[in-house]
């Protein structure tokens, strides 16, 4: 009786002190959670998603951008010297860009609106800024465009964008303007670069 | 038979010395011609060549001096007779054609004391009775000769109320009848000026106002650009340019409803500056297209007929007809893009042109917006001589730009049009402190605002309006 109780207390000490030195072990990994690859997946998933749509909205801004770019290039003034309707060299690059963009949209049709400054008289101005719309009209016949996709007009001293009489003024006021009268949105942007 | 003219021998015999002889205003025009010959030296630098002979404005040797005695009112015509008088008064002022006495309380309403008004330095006197019934008012005018002690014309004209809208336009009739009775020559007070200009909307529209600058009025409401408006011969219609119906076209208005039409010729380009033919039923204008923009006719009764006048690259336009409209004067830049010059050549296709500006080869010059005179002999327009500023200039048109006659020596003078009276023009000027409307008797070179702090662009003068607007005289 006394040996099996030794042994009872041998055992409950054993265990005693295997309980105690357990305790010094890192506890065991806790069971795998059955969700646990599902949810990596999910989570790869949603980053590529939103990877490729901020891929896309990148790859749309840009296209939207290169398009604007486009537009713009279209619709970009340029000037001349006083009493002049030659196209300026400063002018031959804002020409040329037009003529890209024209060439990739084969739609789009623009009235080119000659202007002059204040001086000389009302009605000269008039021949003055039809001249101009046509030197740029020829820019483009020359390289190539069909000239039926060009309206020209004049609207000679009328309609100055500075109000000023000096030669900063008149010099913003001596252009061609452009408007995009059809194909506004065909406008292709030039190089392939849909 | 004497004359409608009198000599200044026949005046200087007569005259007695004192205060008559001052308000000739012999010593006045003289200090005028002194002040113009002065700007002149200085202005010819930048305005014409030296080869070409230039003309200032010769002064007349003698001007006549016209009274008026306040005129008399019976009934309801007591308050209409300042009215009345005020505005012929003027009328005859602006007419630069005589020395205007002040108005005189000489016994008016009775009898006319010649010797008196001879001793004043009157050559004739004009007085006025103004009766008034009702609605109906009658003037009863007298043009006295001074000088033969007589009345040298009566007349009775039957007047709208004076708050009709042609209460002003009818007394102004009365007034060149006075200058006709005078000097046998046309007036210039019934007639108007249209122009274009700036609405408070932002939008370039026309205008029109009265020869002495009364009753500005806007007559298109487009929103858009209108310009370069022409009266008809008989002052009925108008045709100008606008883009009112969003392309650039040549419209033609009946002035008096203000209905309008747009012209189609059927033709691609951007037609300008149309202007009527004398006989009223064709227009010529210009018509841009391409590199170059030619002179075509069309017939606007018909509202047929694109008939080419002339070709080549460049641009000819704001054309003018000679009175008997054989001949028109254009603005051309075949000599250079910046060098346009005026011609005048035979009106009809491939006239021979010759030049009536002054140009001469590599000197330059920039000469536009003729206008035939009515007198047929000559064609005024606006330009300058290398840098300088832009002048009003006429010249003769047998002399092909070598006699010409400068008329402004002061700031910028743009688009002459001549007036009904062959003697005035009207034209658009800058000056230090603005723009304004201005006319300019080229007679005696007196210069005076019509509007001012405005900018008006392109006027044209309208022919006499007497014969439509004034009652009939009710004699």
């Amino acid at each position: 009786m006394l040996q099996r109780s030794l042994i009872i207390s041998v055992v409950a000490a054993g265990l005693f002190v295997a309980s105690c030195g357990q305790e010094e072990l890192p506890p065991p990994p806790p069971p795998p959670v059955e969700e646990g690859p599902n949810q990596d997946s999910i989570d790869a998933a949603r980053r590529a998603a939103e990877e490729a749509a901020r891929r896309a909205a990148e790859e749309e801004a840009r296209r939207a951008a290169a398009l604007e770019a486009a537009r713009e290039a279209l619709t970009a003034m340029v000037f001349f010297d006083f009493d002049m309707a030659e196209i300026r060299s400063d002018a031959q690059g804002v020409l040329q860009r037009k003529v890209d963009v024209l060439r990739a949209s084969p739609a789009v049709r623009l009235r080119i609106e000659g202007h002059a400054d204040e001086r000389g008289s009302s009605e000269y101005n008039l021949a003055l800024g039809s001249r101009r719309a046509e030197a740029v009209r020829q820019f483009f016949v020359n390289a190539g465009l069909a000239e039926s996709r060009f309206d020209v007009r004049s609207y000679g001293e009328e309609q100055p964008r500075e109000m000023g009489s000096n030669e900063q003024s008149w010099a913003q006021n001596r252009r061609d303007e452009f408007v995009i009268t059809a194909g506004g949105n065909q406008i292709q942007v030039p190089g392939g670069g849909q | 038979m004497r004359t409608a003219f009198r000599t200044a021998s026949d005046i200087l015999h007569r005259v007695p010395a004192g205060a008559g002889q001052a308000l000739r205003g012999s010593t006045v025009l003289l200090a005028l011609a002194l002040a113009a010959g002065a700007g002149r030296a200085a202005a010819q630098v930048d305005t014409i060549p030296g080869t070409v002979r230039h003309l200032g404005v010769v002064y007349e040797s003698y001007v006549p001096t016209l009274a008026i005695s306040p005129f008399t009112g019976r009934f309801g015509g007591l308050t209409v007779a300042p009215r009345v008088e005020a505005v012929i008064a003027r009328d005859l002022r602006y007419s630069d054609r005589f020395e205007m006495m002040d108005s005189i309380p000489l016994a008016p309403g009775g009898a006319v004391d010649y010797g008196l008004w001879d001793q004043f330095g009157a050559d004739w006197l004009v007085t006025g009775q103004v009766e008034g019934l009702g609605n109906r008012f009658v003037l009863v005018l007298e043009l006295h000769d001074v000088v033969f002690s007589e009345v040298k014309e009566r007349a009775r004209f039957s007047l709208p109320r004076p708050d009709a809208e042609d209460f002003r336009m009818a007394v102004h009739a009365i007034s060149d009848d006075v200058v006709r009775w005078i000097t046998g020559e046309p007036g210039m007070a019934a007639s108007r000026i249209c122009f274009s200009m700036e609405s408070a909307a932002g939008s370039q529209e026309l205008y029109v106002v009265d020869s002495d600058g009364e009753n500005l009025r806007r007559l298109t409401n487009f929103n858009s650009l209108t310009m370069s408006c022409s009266w008809s011969p008989d002052g009925s219609r108008m045709a100008f340019l606008s883009f009112a119906s969003g392309d650039p076209a040549i419209h033609e208005m009946e002035v008096a409803t203000r209905q309008t039409r747009v012209l189609d010729f059927n033709r691609a380009g951007q037609p300008m500056t149309p202007v009527y033919h004398p006989n009223g039923e064709e227009i010529i204008f210009s018509l841009a297209d391409g590199a170059e923009s030619g002179l075509f006719s069309w017939r606007v009764r018909e509202d047929c007929c694109l008939w080419r006048l002339t070709t080549g690259r460049w641009n000819d336009l704001s054309p003018s007809f000679s009175p008997d409209g054989r001949r028109l004067a254009f603005n051309s830049n075949r000599l250079g893009v910046a060098i346009p010059q005026i011609y005048v050549m035979p009106a009809e296709a491939n006239g021979r042109p010759d030049l009536v500006s002054p140009y001469l080869y590599g000197q330059g010059g920039y000469y536009t917006s003729p206008d035939w005179a009515p007198s047929g002999d000559r064609v005024a327009f606006h330009g300058r001589y290398r840098r300088g500023s832009y002048h009003i200039l006429i010249a003769d048109v047998a002399a092909q730009g070598q006699r010409l006659l400068q008329l402004t020596y002061e700031g910028n003078n743009e688009d002459p049009s001549w007036a009904p009276d062959g003697r005035h023009l009207v034209f658009v000027g800058e000056r230090d402190w603005g723009f304004g409307l201005f006319v300019v008797d080229t007679v005696s070179g007196r210069i005076r605002p019509v509007l001012a702090g405005v900018r008006p662009r392109v006027p044209d003068w309208s022919p006499s309006l007497a014969s439509t607007r004034a009652p009939a005289r009710d004699n």
